[in-house]
């Protein structure tokens, strides 16, 4: 399957790697070369991105584009072998984006930069590996490979307990992942044909007991990553005591991943295990909307409260996963998409108070928008995205679950509703959280930690890293197809496949959301007649 | 010409927003040698564009039927999302009133924020909060108002916290935002059912659906109830009317608009919404309950406030009952034309008020006394405001109460006396206020007090006069009842009330012989008044009390049953790891006893196993 166009893909994941080898060498005088160095690479990686899927990738076709395989050891079965569809396609982007911003944003790394700097190019290249393996093994040993520099990142940047919270992501991310590594083994060897290639698998005729198992494990994995409860409290750690780029492609990309992983793995290769599963990861959902929404109001540190409110967030991404209609799907996509860009922009933007004020204590900080107006106004932006404000891309992204949720004919109407209305619930807590979390940090009277510092507002730089991300968010927010059309075509298709094992639903037309929400007539010729007279 | 303005009508909300985005050099700071000035005039060069844009459509299209437009907006699938406009009488009525008001505020916010630093940003949002509110009167579907409906929560949300320092303002700005959020998310909530039910959320479709349909009565009811939500959180409606009064602490012009037009956007979309709420007498009952009770306790709670501006904001809410009593009634008319005449004179009275007190730099009405000779024009404003919001003949106020008696108040004769209490208790606290603040003699902060300038009188004695013209405007659009009616007990009781109010408040307020008005009855009963009837320890003791305990102990079940759960197992490996160590003695006996020992437990356990 080699195609003989350029090798785009793996042109993408070898770039940032290969820019990262002669990093130790380069002189670094006054620190400035290699941060501008890392930065140029970061953007010429974005661009090259997005040109490739600007010429090069079909947002009609279903398949897998832009395919590349080769043999790498062929001994134990591993392929390199790449592709992107619609659901890895926009989180390709997604990464690129935002590993890029934290680049930008990791301007004031003066302790030993060579090193941050070539851990931050790995990570990058492991994100966009993630997203583009086609091979079960490739996926695994690229997410293994995200996970190192991570590690060293929070341990070597990361706040006063960055050994403790780096431990912990360590420990419970390698842990979960041993899971994807031996559903992989498992799988391959299944039946006759030895293969990793996830397609391939997609097509194995498993027995049900194999596929249930297979499918738990994936969801070990995958839900220490999401997190779903309990699997979770590595995250408020890791991401409140990791430097605040890190935390940025953390909150941004990281959970992503995992996002992508139960489609890929769950609804692509094992449908029938996700109908059994699927009731489970709405409940699931539920649960971390309301009980880290919950949470979130009772922490005292910023950037644990937003660690709790991504939590929160990636719940909806369950309940569309489980959905059973293509607005559920795409919903949980929006969600992801629009998560990230939400996720990444707060993060920054304590990072920005965080650089000023060397606390992240909410009841030390206060009055802050005297000094700060522009940051003040972003942090408020950023939060009205989070709680989803209409006009802004969380809104749309989780409306589009609701609906999806809402109508979904694979469930009584006792228990969508039920689901619906406790999400609801959540929603409402956000913005207590979110604005308590404004009121204390920015309005009122200036903070003990304030007293006799004079702050400076955002620079230039700041506010462009936070602009690039508000205007996505808006954006989608504004006109959804920005977003949804990279991906439409694909999760029809997807949730076609996800129907025809539940008998039931499986032969009623698939769009059986039957209300186009608005349709009015357009203005009548005869009313237009009547008008010119 | 006609036919281009309606094809562009969509631009009417957009003129707004266009405004808010233009003074992003000016409030972000960019532009800072040329002042802010240039930012607010551009700003209301595009509200007398938008003005402009829905006169000549209201003129044209005042005697065609209802036109809808629609703009696709997003498309996935089988889901088309549309904003639909609507532009009928009623629509672009309300747009053309929405669009004066928004023109006066900003004139009226000229004088009043003079020399704020932050004059760009203020008029960025009042730009954004016009367009939503013209977006709403205009919406075609129940989806799209309820989208702007929260754009409205975010422009009060961002007005009432404008001067972010003022300690007050910081819960007043999240309270707004709470107790809106609350009702907008339930009303969403209705909205994604209904769409899901009724295969539509265009409101005429909606309306000839609601004809038809037959829902199971618990359905209905919920369905209903969700979507009242939003309204009774917009309205300022019990329980959830108490951000309406914390909002006070906001810049005076944009307390102009929200006590006028903002509340009565909420009972716009409410009166539309009406033909679904009729499914369920249960939510029709709830309507007007809850109708009820806000307009006789607010009128109540307005009488012991001694802070001007919550004085009258009380009323808002109060006559928004009378609004919600009427629509329960599914008189939607009635309720259309006492929103008229309410927004009008409220309009007038809070630009009296603000007035004040930017001259006197308070709203405590113990500081005030006095004004009346030193500020004649702004207390001319007030009491014209007054009457004109009040039963008395021949102004506007009137004839909405005089029609609201005759409609709503047949088969449910005990609603009529709600109208006279309402009215006479707002009679009495209106001369209550004004007896405080411009009779009397004048203390420390209103002695050298001067009429307000220029920029402040001149929208003042424009609404002045719109609002003595209210008749007329009534008289073209041939919505005052017959001269026949008029002679009835119905505004005998109306106009007897307002009296009885007046001269009541007058009695007391400005009679020299009481030296001090302000300390007259019974403490407990100033106390209970003043604080509300105490809603906010209700709002403690439930929603406050649960989300904070709940909050707790989630928080705690995480850290010490989730976390510790992790932590224990670290620690026991780390504690299982560390006494192992003793055990390696370097003595090779030791090892060679462990190994016979361990061999012997394997087999005795696989013994005993199998």
């Amino acid at each position: 399957m080699l195609s003989t166009q350029f090798p785009w893909l793996t042109a993408l994941i070898l770039f940032p790697l290969i820019a990262a080898l002669p990093i130790p060498l380069l002189p670094n005088k006054y620190g400035k070369t290699v941060r501008f160095y890392a930065l140029g690479v970061g953007f010429i990686e974005f661009a090259t991105m997005l040109y490739a899927f600007w010429k090069h990738y079909d947002l009609q076709a279903t398949g897998f584009q832009l395919v590349e395989s080769y043999p790498w050891l062929p001994q134990i079965g591993l392929n390199w072998s790449v592709g992107v569809d619609g659901i890895s396609m926009p989180l390709v982007i997604l990464s690129g984006l935002i590993t890029t911003l934290a680049l930008l944003a990791s301007w004031k790394i003066n302790d030993k930069p060579r090193l941050f700097y070539v851990l931050m190019l790995v990570l990058y290249s492991a994100q966009i590996g993630v997203f583009v393996a086609q091979d079960l093994l490739l996926f695994f040993f690229m997410w293994e490979l995200e996970l190192v520099p991570v590690y060293l990142l929070i341990s070597n940047w990361g706040g006063e307990k960055r050994l403790y919270a780096a431990t912990k992501f360590i420990l419970y991310t390698a842990a979960g992942s041993i899971f994807i590594l031996v559903a992989a083994l498992a799988m391959a060897f299944y039946g006759g044909d030895f293969t990793f290639d996830i397609q391939a698998l997609g097509l194995k005729d498993y027995s049900l007991t194999f596929e249930l198992a297979m499918y738990a494990a994936f969801l070990l994995a995958f839900g220490v990553k999401l997190p779903i409860f309990p699997f979770h409290t590595w995250l408020p750690d890791a991401h409140s005591e990791a430097p605040a780029p890190v935390s940025m492609i953390l909150a941004g990309v990281l959970l992503k991943m995992a996002g992508y992983g139960l489609i890929r793995m769950g609804i692509e290769m094992l449908p029938n295990a996700h109908a059994y599963f699927a009731p489970a990861l709405a409940v699931l959902g539920v649960v971390n909307i309301i009980y880290a929404s919950l949470t979130a109001f009772a922490q005292t540190n910023l950037k644990r409260r937003m660690a709790y409110s991504s939590i929160a967030h990636m719940g909806f991404v369950l309940i569309g996963l489980a959905s059973f209609t293509t607005l559920g799907i795409s919903g949980a996509m929006l969600q992801m998409v629009s998560h990230g860009l939400i996720a990444a922009a707060l993060f920054f933007l304590a990072g920005v108070t965080y650089d000023r004020t060397h606390t992240l204590m909410m009841d030390k900080l206060g009055g802050m928008a005297k000094q700060m107006p522009t940051v003040f106004a972003l942090f408020t932006a950023g939060s009205m995205a989070s709680l989803a404000l209409p006009g802004m891309s969380g809104f749309v992204g989780e409306l589009t679950i609701f609906l999806g949720f809402s109508s979904s004919d694979a469930y009584s109407v006792p228990f969508r509703a039920v689901v619906v209305l406790l999400a609801a619930v959540g929603v409402i807590l956000s913005p207590i959280y979110l604005l308590s979390m404004l009121r204390s940090v920015f309005y009122g009277n200036e903070g003990s930690a304030l007293a006799k510092l004079s702050l400076t507002d955002a620079n230039p730089r700041e506010a462009f890293i936070a602009v690039c991300l508000l205007i996505p968010i808006i954006g989608i927010g504004i006109y959804p197809k920005l977003a949804t059309q990279t991906f439409d075509t694909t999760t029809v298709a997807l949730t076609s496949h996800a129907r025809m094992v539940l008998p039931a639903i499986a032969h009623k037309p698939m769009l059986d959301f039957q209300s186009p929400m608005m349709s009015a007539p357009v203005i009548g010729a005869e009313t237009k007649a009547a008008l010119l007279d | 010409m006609t036919e281009f303005l309606v094809d562009s009508s969509w631009w009417v909300p957009v003129y707004g927003v266009l405004g808010a985005v233009v003074t992003l050099p000016w409030s972000t700071g960019l532009i800072r040698r040329a002042g802010s000035r240039p930012a607010a005039y551009l700003n209301i060069v595009m509200t007398v564009v938008a003005l402009l844009h829905c006169v000549i459509l209201w003129t044209d299209l005042w005697d065609l039927p209802a036109l809808h437009v629609d703009i696709p907006w997003l498309k996935l699938f089988d889901l088309n999302l549309y904003f639909s406009i609507e532009l009928s009488r009623v629509s672009l009525g309300a747009a053309v009133l929405i669009t004066v008001l928004s023109l006066l505020a900003q004139f009226f916010a000229l004088g009043y924020l003079e020399k704020d630093w932050a004059l760009g940003r203020f008029y960025a949002l009042m730009g954004f909060f016009e367009g939503a509110m013209t977006g709403i009167a205009l919406s075609d579907s129940l989806f799209s108002s309820y989208a702007l409906l929260e754009m409205l929560t975010l422009s009060t949300y961002l007005l009432v916290g404008f001067w972010y320092a003022q300690p007050l303002v910081v819960t007043a700005a999240r309270d707004a935002f709470l107790t809106k959020r609350v009702g907008d998310l339930l009303m969403l909530m209705g909205v994604v059912a209904l769409s899901a039910i009724a295969g539509t959320l265009d409101y005429a479709e909606l309306t000839a659906w609601a004809e038809t349909a037959e829902l199971a009565p618990l359905t209905a009811t919920l369905l209903g109830l969700a979507l009242l939500a939003g309204p009774i959180g917009k309205c300022a409606q019990f329980p959830l009317n108490l951000w309406l009064d914390e909002a006070m602490e906001g810049p005076s012009p944009a307390s102009i608009l929200r006590n006028s037009v903002v509340v009565a956007c909420g009972a716009y979309v409410l009166i539309r919404m009406q033909p679904i709420l009729s499914l369920s007498p249960v939510v029709l009952t709830t309507l007007m309950v809850v109708g009820a009770i806000t307009a006789i306790g607010a009128s109540l709670v307005s009488i012991g406030q001694i802070d001007i501006k919550r004085a009258l904001s009380h009323t808002t809410s109060a006559y928004l009952g009378l609004v919600f009593l009427a629509v329960g009634m599914q008189q939607d008319e009635v309720a259309l034309m006492l929103l008229f005449a309410h927004a009008l004179s409220k309009a007038l009275l809070y630009m009296s008020v603000g007035s004040v007190t930017l001259t006197t730099s308070t709203q405590d009405l113990t500081e005030m006394g006095g004004l009346g000779s030193r500020m004649p024009a702004t207390s001319l404003a007030f009491a014209i405001g007054s009457i004109a919001m009040v039963g008395m003949v021949p102004f506007g106020g009137f004839w909405a109460m005089q029609i609201w008696a005759e409609r709503v108040t047949v088969g449910a004769p005990g609603l009529l006396l709600i109208l006279l209490l309402v009215n006479g208790l707002t009679a009495f606290n209106l001369t209550r206020v004004f007896g405080l603040v411009f009779a009397g003699e004048p203390q420390a902060k209103t002695r050298r007090a001067p009429e307000a300038p220029w920029a402040i009188c001149l929208p003042m004695v424009s609404l002045i006069v719109m609002c003595l013209l209210v008749p007329v405007m009534l008289l073209q659009w041939e919505l005052l009842p017959s001269l026949a009616s008029v002679r009835s007990p119905l505004s005998l009781a109306i106009i007897g009330s307002s009296v009885v109010g007046f001269g009541f408040g007058a009695f007391i307020y400005l009679n020299p012989a009481f030296e001090h008005p302000l300390g007259l009855g019974w403490k407990s009963m100033q106390d209970i008044l003043a604080q509300d009837f105490r809603t906010d320890q209700l709002y403690r003791v439930t929603v406050v009390f649960a989300v904070r305990r709940g909050a707790r102990l989630a928080a705690w079940f995480d850290r010490y049953v989730v976390d510790g759960m992790v932590n224990l197992i670290g620690v026991a490996s780390i504690f299982g790891s560390e006494s192992l160590k003793y055990t390696i003695s370097g003595q090779s006996k030791h090892y060679l006893l462990t190994v016979v020992i361990g061999v012997i437990l394997g087999i005795a356990s696989l013994g005993w196993l199998f």
